[in-house]
């Protein structure tokens, strides 16, 4: 983790492993696969749903900060405890917890370096199908984040003007509009195609895909700042196709790289492709 | 007691699973070959008791975990397959008293899920297509480790991908049983490139033999859906694989699988299934441009498994099927 601009919100599966268990550690798993959690997960870990969970179920939207607060205090989380959170696919729903619990205030939230994936083939490390007793708490968010969060105003304003960076984490055929979405997907679009000015960096560039752990800060620096040109005194807004996988470029870029200005915009292609008259790139 | 083979009577299925006295059938090709100074056999791997090359690693890798202590009434197997190995090791375990556990892709043909729950797996479909990106790893290897990780109690994964059994189920039979077959003539062995036990185990004994038999590997192009077999760009799962052992990895567009697949049941009489058929064509463009030899393919199943993803690919199929 040598080098990473904010080391402290990384944790590695032997870090986990030493403090299972210890008092004001949650451990929570979030996956894509919402049932990997029930097949097998870490001793204590709590499971976030993120189609029930972690959005609105009314709304477009993320969770409310009373939904929010009941999901913590359902987990039995305090404000005080540091959250380590953990999933499939090279943490990309784990990305997605992350931000929502920093938009909410949540003071010391950690990822587990390499995810689920990680831990699963390393021999010394456990799985369990065991329910965790949880005693719940009364959690009260006191202060939300929104500079965290772009929304379609401010996006629209950025559009094609060069005073921020832009960048598109989708797939280079969902980038230039040959697909509106990866087959098979039930969020789509009217239209294909990228923001004006947006940069193409698959989210999954940022890992090395042998273990899912994050790429090392220089990698991280060649490929964002030099191959890819964000500018580092801009502010910089990250977006995919419904805001998840655009929550770990934004984590890639606030943390690891440490850029100061950094939003996920989660309403992302499936909010801006389907305007009317709002302009498009190919 | 030794199996009398023109009578065909077997005391149990376990007596029908492939070995060099009971080999699977060489069939020669005529109508497809370019060459007629080209002997090009199928081997048909059909002819095993559930249906694919399977069988083979299916049974090495239980009997491994017989002998090792490590099944029980209790505790089974867990497996990551696109449904041949499923099937195979379902059908095996639960004849020998085992529970069976199957991870699948989602991707996989309905006939097979049927197929691996009328075999009496427990079946764990996955949902592969959230937002693919490359290098996302194999969903179904990890849920399948999951399930052995978490419940140790009730289940062991082989894990076909990395077990040697695999590997050694080809060297003593597969390889054996084409060098018998053959007489020792053969010159070309095909075969595509899946947990890669095949091309491995059939390529060293062959080399052993004879280290002038080319063993030529047949892959899909990129993006494709023909199930069972893996793209070079997909093999990083395959711990398997040595390249050194291969003569040729030919690319073969995965759509003519499907269109070969056709021309075999009407030309040859010989219904495979896709991925026989893309090894067939690799072989047909080999013997293009060696007119001479003796070549053995591995047919790794029969089509009747993918009558769907016949329909898929080739629409014209589905014509007519309903009134």
């Amino acid at each position: 983790m040598a080098g990473y601009a904010h080391p402290e919100v990384l944790v590695e599966t032997g870090w986990v492993k030493e403090n299972l268990g210890k008092p004001g550690i949650k451990l929570v798993e979030v996956d894509v696969d919402t049932k990997a959690y029930e097949a097998g997960h870490i001793p204590g870990a709590i499971g976030f749903n993120w189609q029930t969970q972690l959005q609105d179920q009314v709304r477009r939207d993320i969770p409310t900060k009373e939904e929010m607060e009941k999901v913590l205090g359902s987990a039995g989380i305090s404000p005080s405890d540091t959250i380590v959170v953990y999933g499939d696919n090279h943490n990309w729903f784990a990305a997605y917890a992350f931000w929502i619990l920093k938009y909410y205030g949540h003071k010391d939230v950690r990822l587990m370096n390499g995810g689920r994936a990680k831990w699963l083939n390393e021999d010394d490390k456990k799985l369990t199908t065991e329910k965790v007793s949880v005693t719940p708490t009364t959690y009260q968010v006191t202060e939300t984040h929104p500079e965290l969060r772009a929304m379609l105003p401010e996006v629209l304003a950025i559009a094609g003007s060069k005073s921020s960076n832009l960048v598109d984490v989708r797939s280079p055929d969902e980038f230039t509009g040959k697909v509106i979405a990866p087959p098979g997907m039930s969020e789509t679009a009217q239209r294909g195609g990228h923001i004006p000015g947006a940069k193409s960096v698959p989210w999954s560039s940022a890992v090395n895909t042998s273990d899912s752990t994050f790429k090392s800060v220089e990698d991280l620096r060649e490929l964002y700042l030099k191959q890819k040109e964000v500018q580092s005194g801009k502010p910089t807004v990250a977006y995919c196709r419904i805001g998840e996988r655009s929550s770990h470029t934004w984590f890639v870029l606030k943390y690891l790289i440490g850029l100061e200005n950094v939003k996920n915009y989660d309403g992302s292609w499936t909010e801006y492709g389907n305007l009317v008259a709002a302009p498009i790139e190919k | 007691m030794a199996v009398d083979p023109s009578k065909r009577v077997y005391q149990s299925v376990f007596e029908l699973l492939p070995s060099v006295e009971n080999p699977t059938p060489l069939v020669r090709l005529h109508k497809l070959v370019p060459s007629e100074k080209f002997e090009l056999y199928a081997k048909l791997e059909w002819v095993n008791p559930f249906g694919s090359v399977k069988d083979r690693a299916a049974w090495y890798m239980l009997r491994e975990l017989e002998e090792k202590g490590q099944l029980s009434e209790q505790r089974g197997v867990v497996e990551a397959s696109s449904g041949n190995t499923g099937l195979s090791l379902a059908a095996l375990a639960r004849a020998r008293g085992y529970r069976a556990r199957v991870v699948v892709p989602n991707k996989v043909p309905m006939e097979k899920k049927v197929l691996l729950k009328i075999a009496g797996a427990e079946l764990d479909v996955l949902n592969d297509a959230l937002c693919p990106a490359p290098g996302m790893g194999d969903g179904s290897i990890n849920m399948a480790k999951t399930h052995a990780k978490a419940q140790p109690d009730r289940y062991v994964m082989p894990n076909q991908y990395e077990n040697e059994q695999n590997v050694r189920a080809h060297y003593e039979t597969t390889g054996p049983e084409i060098w018998k077959q053959t007489e020792g003539r053969v010159t070309h062995f095909f075969a595509s490139l899946g947990t890669c036990g095949t091309v491995m185990g059939v390529g060293k004994f062959l080399k052993e033999k004879n280290p002038k038999i080319k063993i030529i590997a047949v892959q899909p192009s990129e993006g494709h859906d023909v199930p069972g077999i893996r793209n070079v760009a997909q093999l990083d799962v395959a711990k398997l694989f040595d390249r050194t052992l291969v003569d040729d990895v030919m690319e073969i567009d995965h759509e003519l699988a499907y269109r070969r697949a056709v021309d075999l049941a009407q030309s040859e009489g010989l219904l495979a299934g896709p991925s026989a058929a893309l090894i067939f064509e690799g072989a047909r463009r080999v013997v293009e441009r060696t007119p001479v030899g003796v070549g053995v393919m591995i047919f790794c199943d029969n089509v009747f498994k993918y009558t769907s993803n016949m329909v898929k690919h080739l629409p014209e199929l589905g014509e007519g099927t309903s009134v």
